[in-house]
């Protein structure tokens, strides 16, 4: 029963969709396309076939967590279903909004260790990961010159409010060599103010270089190819045997590796079907947020007299 | 706890992927078993029908599969596709042929790009090896095609719903007047392309009939 | 061969887990007089017991420790290794300096401290025995 009233409720909402889709072709998802345009390959045949296909692929960027784990002995489609299901619930009670690593984020969470109860902590996301229900993401920030880390679940009913401090992307998909780096970038005031990116503007690249800390290091950050590196100054800090050593462990071509590229993503026939099945409801939310937004942007004038 | 990488868009494989890649144990190492993979896929494209063991042959061709596809999607105006066509195929004359000559040929095709049989190994043959072809190659089949054989199923089935039908269309000539029966005359000869009064039987009998090669034989 | 010219001795197959074990260096954060030594002095205390089962410690365990020719006791505060979700992870392992009956020998804490640690401490407070409540009143930041 359960699995035939998931099935027709699917169904509707793929018809529903279509249907929203075709309205919104105009309405812009400005951020992730600027992106696609920098760090992906131009994709000739995507760009062009109809706006409307672009814009729901798009999504992707955006809210990664919806996609299910590549890994095949994983897949459960009935599960990731439930899931999405759940998801969306939660997303209804919570606003979760747009992020990416990079961006600085303060998380307000209920602890039952606390005198008030609750907690804020603001930092830098260095890292997201998890599938589903599982999505999660590593906040740094340092505080009193002590690094501190925070791994939150991003639908985690523990978590009262997420508020986006800056939006901005970095170079790489995970910094976790801030923990190498000097301390200055990863610190970040507990009372930062929130910046409002306007309507329709892309998401900015933060281009820093970051300056590494003598060694010992939490990882071999020479025989990484991190962008957000400074690897001349890096390159100091490390001795000629190590230097030699970085040609042994490159993997050229794990570049061409078609079956492993294959292996860590969802096709785009089912990543279409996934944010159909979620687009409306997203939508919905990302109107509710916007609404928002204008709200605290706007400021009531002062009387001249 | 990975999550799907989004930075690149593929497009779905027809074939079954093996959950987790073959183990083709090479002196050299990882690079090592994607040279002699490269090997393979260029020869797959060179001669279309190659005898391989089993290992090697299921592994080779995800990656023609891949290949295939990547040209399809991207074509040869993308650097990175041109690249990719440069390291998988080991003979210039072979990168054409993907462009100029695959995909053209698979551009609208709804199956997979390969095909795979099983068949007696060379030296013993009770170890099976396996042959891999593209689609669409210009060698004689592997199999027999036994599309037309009378006993089965299908053509049965076919065969009593032609009958049917055509028993229905004499009836009407008999009770109608002569103008009508010139019609339904004329539909008896076409009777293979659109029936005109049928029963549910003889439409599901008709669809199988455009596919198999025997109507073709009949014309 | 590659390995053999590397040396064997200095092959890891495995990351470092950052557990606080025996042997683990420390690093205090309060003002104790001792503490502070130490850590100017750059030889900074030596765990030589972890008061748990395992032999592992983490955030609120006790801990004994060689700092300069002495033993001494002390709570860890703040610990380098993988932590489930909303518990933070430090960038270095922090100890609280204590007494036998659980004072601080220190006045004052300079790192913030788990509010985790205020749970843990109050369960393991036993009357007229060991009171954590100075250590706890005398952190200055939660996280």
């Amino acid at each position: 029963m359960l699995l035939r009233n998931i099935i027709q409720r699917s169904l509707t909402k793929v018809r529903v969709n279509v249907q929203l889709q075709l309205e919104r072709r105009n309405a812009t998802v400005a951020s992730p396309v600027t992106l696609d345009e920098n760090v992906v390959r131009p994709e000739a045949k995507e760009l062009s076939k109809s706006d409307q296909k672009f814009n729901s692929l798009q999504q992707r960027f955006v809210y990664p967590e919806f996609l299910p784990n590549p890994t095949l002995e994983w897949r459960n489609p009935i599960r990731e279903k439930l899931e999405r299901i759940d998801m969306m619930r939660r997303r209804s009670q919570v606003d979760l909004p747009e992020f990416y690593v990079g961006s600085i984020l303060a998380v307000t969470s209920s602890t039952q260790h606390a005198v008030s109860k609750q907690t804020r902590f603001l930092g830098i996301c260095i890292k997201r990961e998890g599938c589903g229900l599982r999505a999660s993401f590593v906040l740094r920030n340092v505080i009193d010159h002590i690094g501190i880390e925070i791994r939150y679940f991003l639908y985690d009913p523990k978590i009262l409010k997420l508020d986006v401090i800056k939006l901005e992307k970095r170079l790489d998909d995970e910094l976790y060599y801030l923990r190498d780096a000097l301390p200055e970038y990863s610190t970040f005031p507990e009372d930062m103010e929130p910046e409002i990116l306007p309507d329709g503007m892309p998401i900015p690249i933060n281009t820093t270089k970051v300056v590494m800390k003598p060694r010992p290091w939490y990882a071999r950050w020479e025989r990484t190819h991190f962008q957000g590196i400074n690897r001349e100054l890096m390159m100091t800090h490390v001795s000629e045997k190590m230097k030699m050593q970085i040609p042994l462990h490159e993997k050229p071509w794990e570049k061409y590796d078609l079956m492993k590229q294959y292996r860590s993503t969802i096709p785009e026939e089912e990543q279409k079907d996934i944010f159909a099945e979620v687009d409306s409801e997203l939508h919905k939310l990302e109107l509710l947020r916007k609404k928002q937004k204008r709200k605290r942007a706007f400021v009531k004038p002062l009387k001249s007299s | 706890m990975n999550q799907a990488d989004v930075s690149k868009l593929v497009s779905r494989l027809r074939v079954r992927v093996a959950a987790k890649p073959r183990r083709l144990s090479n002196p050299q190492g990882p690079e090592g078993r994607m040279n002699k993979l490269r090997a393979t896929v260029s020869g797959i494209i060179k001669y279309e029908r190659v005898e391989l063991n089993s290992n090697l042959a299921d592994e080779a061709r995800g990656y023609t599969e891949r290949l295939i596809s990547e040209a399809i999607r991207y074509g040869d105006s993308d650097p990175n596709m041109m690249e990719m066509a440069d390291y998988w195929l080991e003979e210039k004359q072979l990168v054409h042929k993907l462009f100029k000559v695959l995909v053209p040929r698979f551009e609208n095709s709804s199956l997979s790009y390969t095909k795979i049989y099983r068949c007696p190994g060379i030296i013993r043959p009770d170890f099976p090896s396996l042959v891999i072809e593209l689609r669409g190659n210009p060698f004689p089949p592997l199999v027999k095609d036994l599309s037309t054989n009378r006993n089965l199923l299908h053509n049965v089935l076919l065969d009593a719903a032609k009958k049917e039908f055509r028993k229905q269309q004499y009836e009407i000539i008999a009770k109608g007047s002569a103008g009508q029966a010139r019609e339904t005359d004329r539909n008896i000869s076409e009777e293979s392309t659109k029936p005109v009064g049928d029963s549910s039987d003889s439409t599901d009998a008709e669809s199988p009939e455009k596919v198999t090669p025997q109507s073709e034989k009949n014309t | 061969m590659d390995l053999l010219r590397l040396g064997v001795r200095k092959f890891h197959s495995t990351p470092s887990c950052n557990h606080i074990i025996k042997m683990s260096r420390l690093r205090v954060v309060d003002n104790s007089a001792i503490g502070k030594e130490a850590m100017a002095e750059g030889r900074p205390p030596k765990v030589i017991h972890v008061y748990t089962k395992t032999g592992v410690g983490t955030i609120g365990d006790k801990v004994l420790m060689a700092i300069k020719g002495e033993k001494k006791k002390g709570i860890l505060v703040g610990v380098k290794k993988h932590q489930p979700a909303n518990i933070p992870k430090f960038d270095t392992n922090n100890v609280v300096l204590i007494d036998d009956s659980g004072t601080p020998l220190g006045t004052r804490i300079h790192a913030p401290v788990p509010h985790l640690l205020r749970t843990i401490l109050k369960e393991r407070t036993i009357a007229k025995k060991c009171d954590y409540s100075k250590l706890i009143a005398i952190a200055p930041r939660f996280v």
